[in-house]
């Protein structure tokens, strides 16, 4: 069996080792690198640049830690830039190392569906290569969607590529949409020392999340003086010697070094070829597909943000899968019922299943434990005692709905609750397995003990 | 111990008012509850708070708590030196550790507030429920 898969992100990647190791023999065809956005643009450099502001963060702070720093505390762009592009480098090098490790072709340049079974690749340093296969996953992902009354220009409008990639740290920063980019973007460049000012649409940051995680995640931002207006759109931007003047909905003015738009991901599914055989696309241009990740054309495949469904690398991995093992004669199908999602603020943010309102508007009676931080002797030891756990459970069966964490290490802590809600765990099964002490998922136990008003480092309510 | 001139909420707040200005604070008893306070996210400047509504959020390092306004009215000044010295709620709940000048519009709402005497009753009574 001769699959090739378009695109060399975490839906594609995964889907070509998944295949091979199922005995297909797979090409890969990537137009940039492989590790597609996650890996070069995204996910891995963003944690690379939040790991050296919080470090700059912690030099500043080493007082409170009984240690005096004699000197001063200057970050080196260049040396963090560099720092990051080493380790995108080692995972890049991974993952060709995994490909050839599975026999795995992999072709360097732009594909583009020719017809039926066939992929022509328009090789990055020159020609034209012909792939034929019987079956094929698309996975060509999404870039940054720029706004069109003031387009990215790579100097002063940025788009999260390229504000990757700074060569100076700004005065000012201005970031159009506090989402999970904006959000991430925002603790990065405050942490290195610029003012930075959010600006968005709608009334809260994150606003996909429960609302009294964006509520503490705004409080997070005002003590760190980052600058947060919800509730208003940036109406122009114009162009100034050394800045940007950003005219705001609200009459006001902003002037800043630097703007970053950061409203969401627009997706690449133009140019492919997918008219010369017939794949259906929705309205946003994403690719139609059912929960087996097959197109309307039979033998084509389309897994992570192409799709327009959840865009996050790990489900676009498991999407991979899925089409994979499809594509050589499976019958599996995604479940998106529980998926953990992580943010990288600081502190911060994961959550899983239900959201206290969604939970509701679903018709569940429910009951929510709480259970802060702060009450943790190992929140205080490693000196980072914001934020909540936050546990929905259903009253009736208590077996939890959903769970939401703004905190140290949220994203490593949710997926306990990820395999309570996959397993139908109650909040007394998770409230009565023992924890290790001192650790911060003791917070998780706590939480679910809360549920029911039981928690020990609780005051009687 | 709890000034004879403020009136007191409930929720274990207090107001001083000298003409349109009321002057707004957490009571001892309150800060002694919360423990050291880390960090208070001070009311903006201008907005408009209800009696018995949330007016800011306090952290102390055991917990985090709302600040319920004891009266309606405007914010006009708000603690500064809070934001870098929160401590100072701790150190002096009814002076230096005033957070909020609220304008106000009904004087009539400081009969729903107790006096000391009142304020201490309620407290011995809170305790007994305990």
């Amino acid at each position: 069996m001769q699959i090739a898969v378009i695109g060399a992100g975490p839906g594609g990647y995964v889907a070509a080792i998944k295949a091979a190791q199922l005995g297909a023999s797979v090409t890969i065809v990537e137009d940039t690198e492989v590790g597609g956005t996650c890996l070069n643009r995204g996910c891995i450099p963003t944690k690379a640049l939040i790991a050296s502001a919080e470090a700059l963060e912690k030099a500043r702070n080493i007082h409170d830690f009984g240690i005096e720093l004699n000197g001063n505390v200057i970050p080196d762009i260049q040396k963090i830039l560099e720092r990051k592009n080493r380790i995108v480098s080692i995972q890049v090098k991974g993952i060709r190392g995994l490909f050839k490790s599975w026999g795995i072709k992999i072709l360097e340049g732009k594909g583009f569906i020719a017809g039926p079974k066939k992929i022509k690749v328009t090789l990055r340093d020159g020609g034209t290569e012909e792939v034929e296969a019987d079956k094929v996953i698309i996975a060509t992902g999404s870039r940054p969607a720029q706004i069109p009354t003031f387009p990215f220009d790579g100097e002063k409008i940025l788009s999260s590529d390229d504000a990757l990639n700074l060569n100076n740290i700004p005065e000012s920063l201005l970031i159009v949409g506090a989402g999970v980019i904006g959000c991430e973007f925002a603790f990065i460049y405050r942490g290195f020392g610029s003012e930075v000012t959010m600006v968005e649409m709608m009334p809260r940051a994150v606003s996909t999340e429960d609302e009294e995680i964006s509520a503490i995640l705004e409080k997070e931002l005002k003590k760190k003086k980052i600058k947060l207006m919800t509730d208003i759109k940036v109406e122009k931007i114009e162009m100034k010697e050394n800045s940007v003047l950003a005219f705001l909905s609200d009459g006001k003015t902003i002037e800043a070094e630097k703007v970053l738009v950061s409203i969401g991901r627009a997706l690449n599914s133009k140019n492919i070829g997918l008219e010369n055989i017939g794949v259906k696309t929705g309205q946003r241009g994403e690719i139609i597909v059912n929960n087996k990740m097959e197109t309307n054309v039979d033998g084509v495949y389309a897994v992570g943000d192409v799709t327009g469904g959840i865009m996050l690398a790990h489900v676009a991995s498991k999407e991979g899968i899925i089409a994979a093992e499809n594509a050589l004669g499976g019958n599996a199908v995604i479940n998106y019922d529980v998926v953990p999602a992580a943010i990288f603020t600081n502190p911060e943010i994961a959550s899983v299943g239900l959201r206290e309102k969604q939970a509701m508007e679903r018709g569940y009676k429910i009951r929510v434990g709480r259970f802060q931080f702060r009450a943790l002797g190992k929140a205080h030891a490693m000196g980072e005692i914001s934020g909540l756990i936050k546990i929905i459970a259903d009253e009736q069966s208590d077996r939890i709905l959903g769970t939401h964490i703004i905190g140290p290490h949220a994203s490593d802590l949710i997926h306990e609750a990820a395999l309570a809600i996959e397993k139908g765990l109650t909040a007394r099964d998770v409230a009565h397995t023992i924890h290790a002490h001192p650790t911060l998922s003791e917070g998780i136990m706590e939480a679910a003990e809360d549920v029911h008003n039981l928690a020990i480092h609780v005051p009687k309510k | 111990m709890n000034p004879e001139d403020l009136k007191y909420h409930k929720e274990h707040t207090w107001v001083r008012v000298s003409g349109n200005r009321a002057t707004v604070g957490i009571t001892n008893f309150a800060q002694e509850s919360l423990g050291d306070i880390v960090y208070i996210d001070l009311p903006e400047l201008e907005d408009t708070v209800e009696a018995n509504t949330e007016l800011t959020e306090i952290e102390s390092t055991k917990t985090t708590s709302s600040v319920i306004s004891p009266i309606s009215g405007i914010v006009t000044e708000v603690n500064e030196d809070l934001a870098e010295s929160p401590e100072i709620i701790n150190e002096d709940p009814y002076g230096k550790g005033w957070i909020a000048v609220l304008e106000v519009r009904d004087n009539s709402e400081l009969d729903n507030l107790m006096d000391a005497s009142e304020y201490e009753k309620y407290l011995e009574e809170e305790a007994k429920l305990k």
